[in-house]
């Protein structure tokens, strides 16, 4: 039974994900395209947090609370902890992705000063390339 | 315990599909900012129970305060509702 509902846990990451790049792909509005990218990204990093995570009884957060840890602490540590090393990737992508929004965001006003709308096929139009759908 | 966290995260999971899917389909970008604020609400509450609070302090800055505040700077800048077509 247990493995049916971690199953439907992975399904449904990527059903969020591919949700999220259906809008990235489809959708014309470029702000709609960045939340929907970020969606995507942030559904990637439980994908990788979700991966870290251990299936045991009370599991622990990968701090240790004491300086100077005896060994059998230590033993007990390790057994219980989940893995810390995507915890520590996920930070640093989380952060990342804020600034790659930030950067999208402010080339979408710039785009919208300079040709007066955010549908990326009357830009094209605008533009001279592409043609009205 | 295990079947908690796991039951736990089913739900939390079954609402971040229903509120991406209205985020992507939301002709309102302001409705479509607060759908994606739900949905990263869900994330973090996720993050709890997979045992990571330090990620669950960062992402509830970035994602609940920091991503819709500078994406409705952007709406405010440009326009509300996407064209049709």
């Amino acid at each position: 039974m247990i493995e049916y509902l971690i199953l439907y846990l992975y399904t449904s990451l990527f059903i969020i994900f591919a949700i999220a790049v259906y809008g990235v792909v489809v959708k014309p509005n470029i702000i709609k395209k960045i939340i929907a990218l970020s969606i995507a990204g942030d559904t990637a990093n439980t994908l990788i947090i979700f991966l870290g995570y251990r299936l045991i009884e009370y599991p622990k957060p990968p701090v240790l609370p004491t300086l100077n840890p005896s060994r059998g602490e230590i033993n007990s540590f390790v057994k219980e902890a989940v893995d810390p090393i995507p915890q520590a990737l996920v930070i640093t992508a989380i952060v990342i992705n804020l600034a790659v929004v930030a950067f999208l965001v402010f080339l979408s006003i710039q785009l919208y000063k300079l040709y007066g709308t955010l549908d990326h096929r009357k830009i094209l139009v605008r533009r001279g390339v592409g043609s009205e759908a | 315990m295990i079947w908690y966290s796991i039951l736990l995260l089913t739900y939390l999971f079954t609402i971040a599909i229903v509120f991406t899917y209205k985020a992507v389909s939301e002709k309102d970008l302001v409705k479509a900012v607060v759908y994606s604020a739900a949905q990263s609400i869900a994330y973090a509450i996720a993050y709890g129970v997979l045992m990571a609070p330090d990620i669950l302090f960062a992402y509830l800055a970035v994602g609940i305060g920091i991503y819709p505040i500078i994406i409705l700077y952007a709406i405010s800048k440009t326009r509300r509702f996407e064209e049709a077509g």
